[in-house]
């Protein structure tokens, strides 16, 4: 009987306790795609709080460098999850890397096209536009040629210098980060001058938390806890966006980010309404089969893709 | 604070104290006014010129070092589009330009993507200071796209050289970054294809240094900003690269820091007073050369004008100290100056008690006060004469109203006082009132009965007070005299008129009106002279028709004109003078004939016409009209209100006889058979022959000249009550009822001529009347009939 109890007990701690503990063997080092900011407040919130000390993964936030963009930190195994965009995501998994969305957070399109000068964007057919030199413009690229605008695309490398300085018509910026600085910068937004690509049927989710399939098939239950985490750290921010602010000021001043509070409480407004479904008006966090279809099916149009990625090889 | 006031109010010291600092305080605080403007303005145009000054030198500093900058970047450039084929010299030239230039941060002279066939895609010649030695690498890599760096793509996109937004410049190789700015400019081919760009930079911590060290004033400090706002110098390091100059007005909208920040980043120059952080400054503001970067000096307003402000609480504590001072030696002086006074005010107490004889103070003095004293003195002189001339006055004063008071009552005995009334008499009731203004008063109204007639006047005296009260009296005693002989109204006027016109020295008049009602028939006979209408209170109310006559007093040869009208059973005749329809209110308002008339139709209404109860009336209204005001003129009513109920006359006989006095007998037996006819006894019989044969006689006499023959008409008629004879001729108008009545009480040597006839007429007979109708003499005799 003594025994049978001790055996008992014995099997009620390994299965509570022995399979976080193996889970934590293996640390998952999170890059998120871009420098601290409250772009990636919930994963900051999370590993502050301790959700993923609580879901039993062990993780660490790195954050990329000029020599180690977020991609190549994954392709090299030297972060095993990483942000992208979803259109970034197509790219990749197009290229041949085989990818799993184990989280996504956006819900819709945070790009704009701001135009100087108040002009309507749309009227500014063939005429100079900013575009990031690492991407993200996929859709931008596609409008241009579907609309018929034909902009020259003038690729930078980071900041709104280009277009403060007035050395472009229009830039293109996500609603959360370049607008806002273009905004501090003294720029005056209108409707007018003002492209919302959300509006305009180019309404594709953007960040996602991905890994390669290769790791995500070996560490399957501590990528679903690390998303789980994940998810409650977003949850918790929008419940708390003051805190969520002060732990997002805590990872800015620590990486020495040129950024302010103001700058990231607007940033942290902006994402956590990008995250609020338009059609069921809650956050949902998770992909949607017809926006990965939507792009998928406007870059492969436009030949950013060789074919169509369907909404499967994304999915576990 | 209410006994301050009270003190303030009770102390004239105090009082003109006050005042002179009020209006000294005035005159200094304008005076201070603007001389602290005008030195406030002068201080401030002298902080701008001061400012600026800082602000232009510093910019020459920093655009002497920029310059060199961009001398040795069109030199190198110079350089590299004569041999833009050789690579390796491109490493030679970024050197040449640190070497030359040890200030300088680092030099970059990259190319286009393949420009060189055996560089691959990357290559930039790019030479940095490490330390003391100089390091030259190539540069651009997979992680370095150098091609999409500001610094290479402003030049192609701008078309011409320009200066970079500040940027955290990362060296690779020694993991260290430093903020900088660039001057870079693009190279071209000789078709002018741009085939890369060169690119000069500076580190701003110089920079930093230079802009943070300027500091005009104690608590001023500087910044610098970029072309998007981004401060690049502040004193509070925890903005510099993370906020703009936009940043706190996302949060806290602020109009002037927005409209600064926006004529910084635009490269304007000037001067602008806001508040920053709750302090007042001034922000001087200036672009640094061609870099986009504008530096702005910012000068609490606390330590531009702290000088000024010392010197003005100084001179505004002096000012108010000197105010109080002078406040006090004013009280204390005056105060001193007005004891005389007090004391002056002591005695003047005393004299106003009543001790004239109060010795006053003498003071020595020949200003105001001593002035004031020796009038006070004269006055107290004077009020002691003055004294006694009113006593004296008083004294005479009193007599003047006692002989006043004894005027009115004399002036009021000389108005009739008994009014007959409906008990009194069976034809007529009459009601008189008369309310002089003053004591004695110019108004009058009479009345009286003779024979069968009612004499009656009323009339309103020109002025007021003594003098028209004795013109009054004088008028109603003509008006008793005259009329005594003369029974139509218009003699009796004129012959007013003559006599008063000519004893007229005052040059008064009296506006009357003269009445004589026939009773038996209620034939009004009437003049008016000047006076007002009377009005007719019977089947309506209306106005008597009056002749436009002058008043009595001014012409002594006006004829009057007679007026008639006839008087029905119940109406009354309401006299007034313009006492009544000027009664003034409060307001100088007067009552006005409306109101008399209104008055008199509604006790018309109310079956109040009788004399009592309409002068009841109309004084009552006119007393609520006038309310409290002062009466301003005397005010007479009377009314005559004509009650004779006619009864049936039955004509018995009738009988003409020619004026021949042989014919007295059949007279005789005329009156005989018509007196036993009525049922008259022997003795009334005897009377009624007596007084008829008297009246026929007279005519048959006296009523044509001798010797001609003519008609007498004898008419005898009855009622119920009286006997009535009538005698009718067609003589020359005479009236004996106007004959002196002889005085039978004397010895017949002694009585005057006439008279007998008339006398012996009023014994036997009741009534006796004469009227002169057309041209004919009518006499009627009535006697009552006893049973």
């Amino acid at each position: 009987m003594c025994r049978l109890l001790l055996c008992a007990t014995f099997f009620i701690l390994h299965s509570s306790f022995f399979i976080p503990l193996r889970a934590q063997r293996d640390t998952i080092v999170f890059t998120p795609q871009w420098t601290a900011q409250a772009q990636f407040a919930g994963y900051y919130v999370a590993e502050a709080k301790g959700f993923y000390r609580q879901a039993g993964v062990k993780v660490r936030i790195e954050h990329p460098s000029a020599t180690q963009p977020a991609m190549s930190r994954l392709r090299s195994g030297e972060c095993q999850a990483t942000t992208l965009q979803l259109c970034q995501a197509l790219e990749v998994v197009d290229g041949g890397t085989s990818l799993v969305n184990i989280l996504q957070t956006s819900m819709n399109n945070a790009m704009v096209i701001v135009s100087a000068r108040d002009k309507d964007p749309l009227t500014q057919k063939g005429e100079r536009v900013g575009i990031w030199s690492v991407g993200f413009g996929q859709l931008a690229i596609c409008m241009s040629i579907k609309d018929h605008l034909d902009y020259k695309w003038v690729r930078f490398a980071q900041n709104v210098n280009l277009f403060v300085t007035g050395a472009l018509d229009a830039t293109l910026a996500m609603s959360y980060n370049e607008y806002y600085q273009l905004v501090q910068a003294g720029i005056r937004m209108t409707d007018k001058n003002v492209y919302r690509f959300c509006d305009h049927g180019y309404n594709v989710q953007e960040d996602g938390i991905y890994m390669t399939r290769d790791y995500y098939d070996s560490h399957k239950e501590q990528a679903q806890r690390f998303a789980l985490a994940s998810r409650k750290g977003w949850e918790w921010a929008a419940a708390h966006p003051q805190e969520a602010l002060d732990i997002v000021m805590e990872y800015v001043d620590k990486n020495h980010i040129a950024t302010n509070r103001v700058m990231q409480r607007l940033m942290l407004e902006e994402v956590l309404r990008l995250q609020v479904d338009r059609e069921s008006h809650r956050r949902e966090f998770r992909l949607r089969p017809d926006m990965v279809q939507l792009a998928s099916r406007l870059m492969a149009e436009h030949k950013m893709l060789n074919r169509e990625v369907k909404y499967e090889e994304l999915k576990e | 604070m209410r006994k301050l006031n009270a003190y303030i109010r009770r102390k004239l010291s105090v009082r003109v104290s006050l005042w002179v600092v009020f209006f000294a305080a005035i005159i200094f605080n304008v005076a201070l006014g603007f001389l602290f403007y005008q030195a406030r303005e002068a201080v401030r145009q002298e902080a701008i010129n001061r400012a600026m000054q800082t602000l232009d030198k510093t910019s020459l500093r920093v655009e002497g070092i920029l310059n060199r900058v961009e001398v040795a970047s069109n030199m190198t450039k110079w350089l590299v589009e004569r041999h833009p084929d050789k690579a390796d010299s491109m490493f030679v030239y970024s050197r040449g330009i640190l070497l030359n230039n040890p200030d300088f941060y680092n030099c970059s002279i990259a190319f286009e993507p393949y420009h060189f066939e055996n560089k691959g895609r990357y290559f930039s010649a790019y030479t940095k200071y490490d330390g003391d030695s100089i390091r030259t690498i190539q540069g651009g890599s997979d992680l370095y796209q150098y091609f999409f760096a500001d610094w290479y793509l402003m030049p192609q996109l701008l078309g011409k050289p320009s200066w970079t937004e500040p940027y955290m410049d990362l060296d690779v190789a020694s993991n260290t970054s430093e903020m900088v700015t660039s001057y870079c400019q693009g190279i071209v081919d000789e078709h002018g294809q741009m085939i890369g760009a060169i690119n000069v930079s500076l580190s701003l911590n110089w920079l930093s240094h230079t802009i943070s060290a300027v500091k005009p004033y104690p608590n001023s400090y500087s910044i610098m900003i970029g072309r998007g706002g981004t401060y690049f110098v502040h004193p509070d390091s925890t903005r510099i690269t993370r906020q703009t100059i936009f940043t706190q007005t996302l949060e806290q909208p602020d109009t002037a820091m927005t409209a600064l920040g926006r004529a910084m980043t635009h490269g304007q120059e000037g001067v602008r007073r806001m508040d920053l952080g709750g302090e007042a400054c001034y922000v001087f503001y200036k672009p640094l050369g061609q870099t986009g970067c504008s530096m702005a000096i910012v000068c609490p307003e606390s330590d531009i004008f702290s000088g000024f402000d010392r010197l003005r609480r100084t001179i505004m504590a002096i000012v108010l100290g000197g105010l109080l001072i002078m406040l006090y030696a004013f009280i204390r002086i005056i105060t001193r100056e007005l004891k005389p006074l007090r004391r002056l005010a002591y005695e003047a107490e005393a004299i106003a008690s009543g001790q004239f004889d109060t010795p006053l103070p003498d003071f020595q003095r020949v200003d105001e006060i001593g002035q004031l004293s020796h009038s006070f003195g004269n006055m107290q002189q004077s009020l002691v004469k003055y004294i006694e001339e009113l006593k004296d006055t008083t004294a005479q004063k009193t007599v003047i109203e006692r002989d006043l008071l004894v005027a009115s009552r004399i002036q009021m005995g000389m108005l009739p006082e008994k009014f007959p009334s409906r008990d009194d008499r069976d034809d007529v009731q009459l009601f008189a009132s008369l309310t002089p203004a003053k004591e004695v008063g110019g108004d009058l109204f009479d009345f009286y009965f003779r024979d069968e007639k009612l004499f009656f006047c009323i009339g309103d005296v020109s002025g007021k007070g003594v003098p028209a009260s004795l013109f009054m009296a004088v008028t109603r005693s003509i008006f008793r005299t005259v009329s005594a002989h003369e029974s139509m109204p218009d003699r009796i006027m004129t012959l007013m008129n003559k006599t008063i016109a000519d004893m007229n020295k005052t040059h008064m008049f009296v506006t009357l009106f003269v009445g004589v009602l026939d009773l038996p028939t209620g034939r009004l006979h009437y003049c008016n002279a000047g006076h007002d209408a009377p009005l007719l209170v019977g089947a309506g109310v209306g106005e008597l028709p009056c002749d436009a006559n002058i008043p009595v007093g001014f012409m002594p040869s006006w004829q009057y004109t007679l007026q008639e009208t006839h008087i029905f059973t119940g109406t009354t005749i309401f006299l007034f003078t313009d006492g009544l329809t000027e009664a003034m209110d409060a307001d100088n308002a007067q009552f006005q004939m409306e109101r008399v008339t209104d008055v008199a139709t509604e006790a018309l209404a109310n079956g109040q016409q009788e004399p009592h109860q309409l002068i009841n009336r109309m004084t009552e209204a006119v007393h609520q009209f006038v309310g409290d005001a002062e009466q301003s003129d005397d005010l007479t009513m009377m009314a005559i209100q004509y009650i004779k109920q006619q009864s049936t006359e039955q004509i018995l006989k009738r009988i003409v006889l020619p004026t021949d006095l042989q014919e007295v007998p059949r007279l005789n037996a005329f009156v005989e058979e018509v007196c036993h006819d009525v049922g008259f006894s022997h003795d009334d019989t005897m009377q009624v022959k007596v007084a008829v044969e008297e009246a026929v006689v007279n005519v048959m006499k006296y009523a044509y000249p001798a010797g001609q023959r003519h008609d007498v008409t004898i008419e005898a008629a009855c009622n119920t009550l009286r006997l009535k004879f009538t005698i009718i001729d067609s003589g020359r108008p005479f009236d004996p009822t106007v004959q002196t009545v002889a005085d039978t009480t004397l010895p017949a040597k002694e009585r005057n001529i006439g008279g007998l006839g008339i006398h012996i007429m009023r014994q036997n007979m009741d009534s006796i009347n004469y009227e002169r109708l057309g041209n004919l003499n009518v006499l009627t005799v009535r006697k009552k009939i006893h049973n």
